[in-house]
């Protein structure tokens, strides 16, 4: 969970991003600091088939991928379509904006960042029947807290 | 299939006056040819089907016709078989999935084409995928006209029997479809290629069908109506007025109107 305080941007761009852009922007963004918490959100891209006759196969997929951000490993699991974040203040934003200009210049398609509320500030009922009282609140909202594997901590200058 | 010129009356196909709406008529009309964009041979497409080994023979679901005791039926009398019918094939199937990104075709328009230009055959149509089911061996004639004509783009057009969530999503930066399981891909040439069949199933060989066509043939060629890339619907004013008539009068019959 989230306190209301910190201000949230979500970046989207118009198509979906291959893991090498995905990691220059990441990387980007971190140079940029003052990130709370973010996510990576998009399509799934599942390790085996999920359904249909080929149900449970192997499913290689080019876009699934281990990345590096920072100094983490990072292995995606979606194809990138969406990243939001939580700034410490609202001095950062100009800096995101201009970081994500500088990664979209040569791709040939636009990529926007938006202001608002992207992340849960209080947990909700059903979170509350479905993950328990015991639910981690820092992921809360953002993924399933019931999947294996916690959140990657980068870590930052201070 | 040929429409008879002896009939009563000409068909339009279908109503408007864009561009998009005469590229549907155009693709419906089973007397105008579709062009042929690419060639995909008889054993590629049987590949990305999946539902037999290329050279096999074809399972049967029941004995020919020919040697088997048909009922007295009068309908029977009046209906030739299709091929497939004929020797007993079972019954297969080919599904489609189309960009909302100027794809050449859509759910709706493939299942009215298909029902204008083929024979024995039974398509399913949903938002975002259409099927088509029919004997193996009629199914595999039809579906390599479907893919080496202009009803198909290697880009905005996916051959997916199951997992076929994209249509409605961004496309990737390549400008392909996203496709959870990535049975095609855009390889370094330019060209795009089948690496798994309809189901995700790796094929032994990789399935050459051609490059992705231009964003200008595409929006050219487009049968579906974008009002933020290309023709708006709202500006069809004579499709408007047509679905507009469709939908009073059915609302009207609900009531059952006394003339």
């Amino acid at each position: 969970m989230t306190d209301a305080i910190y201000p949230q941007v979500r970046i989207v761009s118009t198509r979906f991003l291959k893991p090498e852009t995905a990691e220059q922007l990441l990387n980007r963004l971190i140079q940029v600091g003052g990130i709370r918490r973010m996510s990576i959100n998009g399509p799934n891209l599942p390790a085996t088939v999920p359904y249909g006759p080929a149900r449970g196969q192997p499913n290689p997929h080019p876009d699934r991928k281990v990345i590096r951000v920072g100094d983490q490993d990072v292995q995606l699991q979606v194809q990138v379509g969406t990243i939001i974040l939580e700034l410490e203040d609202d001095s950062y934003i100009p800096g995101i904006e201009e970081a994500v200009d500088e990664v979209f210049a040569d791709k040939g398609f636009s990529c926007t960042v938006q202001q608002g509320r992207y992340m849960k500030t209080k947990p909700t009922v059903s979170d509350y029947a479905r993950y328990g009282p015991d639910a981690d609140e820092k992921i809360l909202g953002l993924v399933d807290p019931g999947k294996k594997g916690g959140p990657t901590i980068i870590q930052g200058t201070r | 299939m040929k429409v008879k010129g002896n009939m009563a009356y000409k068909p339009q196909y279908g109503p408007g006056t864009s561009k998009v709406a005469e590229n549907r008529r155009k693709q419906m009309n089973p007397n105008q040819k579709l062009k042929k964009m690419r060639d995909v041979t008889d054993e590629d497409v049987v590949l990305i089907l999946g539902h037999r080994a290329p050279g096999a023979a074809y399972p049967t679901a029941h004995p020919p016709l020919a040697e088997q005791q048909e009922p007295d039926c009068p309908i029977r009398k009046i209906v030739t078989p299709t091929e497939g019918a004929k020797a007993g094939d079972r019954v297969r199937y080919i599904q489609f999935t189309d960009s909302m990104f100027f794809a050449p075709c859509h759910p709706y328009q493939r299942t009215y084409t298909e029902c204008y230009r083929f024979r024995g055959i039974d398509p399913g149509t949903l938002s975002g995928r259409q099927i088509v089911e029919c004997r193996e061996r009629d199914l595999e004639k039809y579906s390599k006209e479907l893919i080496n004509t202009e009803l198909l783009d290697p880009a905005r057009t996916g051959i997916r029997g199951a997992t076929v969530h994209g249509h409605s999503l961004r496309l990737a930066e390549n400008g392909m479809m996203f496709d959870m399981l990535q049975r095609s891909v855009l390889g370094e040439d330019g060209v795009v290629r089948y690496i798994k069949n309809q189901i995700g199933e790796p094929l032994d060989r990789a399935v050459d069908i051609g490059k992705p066509m231009d964003e200008e043939w595409l929006k050219a060629n487009t049968t579906i109506f974008h009002s933020l890339g290309d023709s708006a619907y709202r500006d069809d004013k004579e499709y408007i007025e047509y679905v507009q008539r469709i939908h009073t009068l059915r609302t009207k019959y609900g009531f059952l109107p006394k003339e």
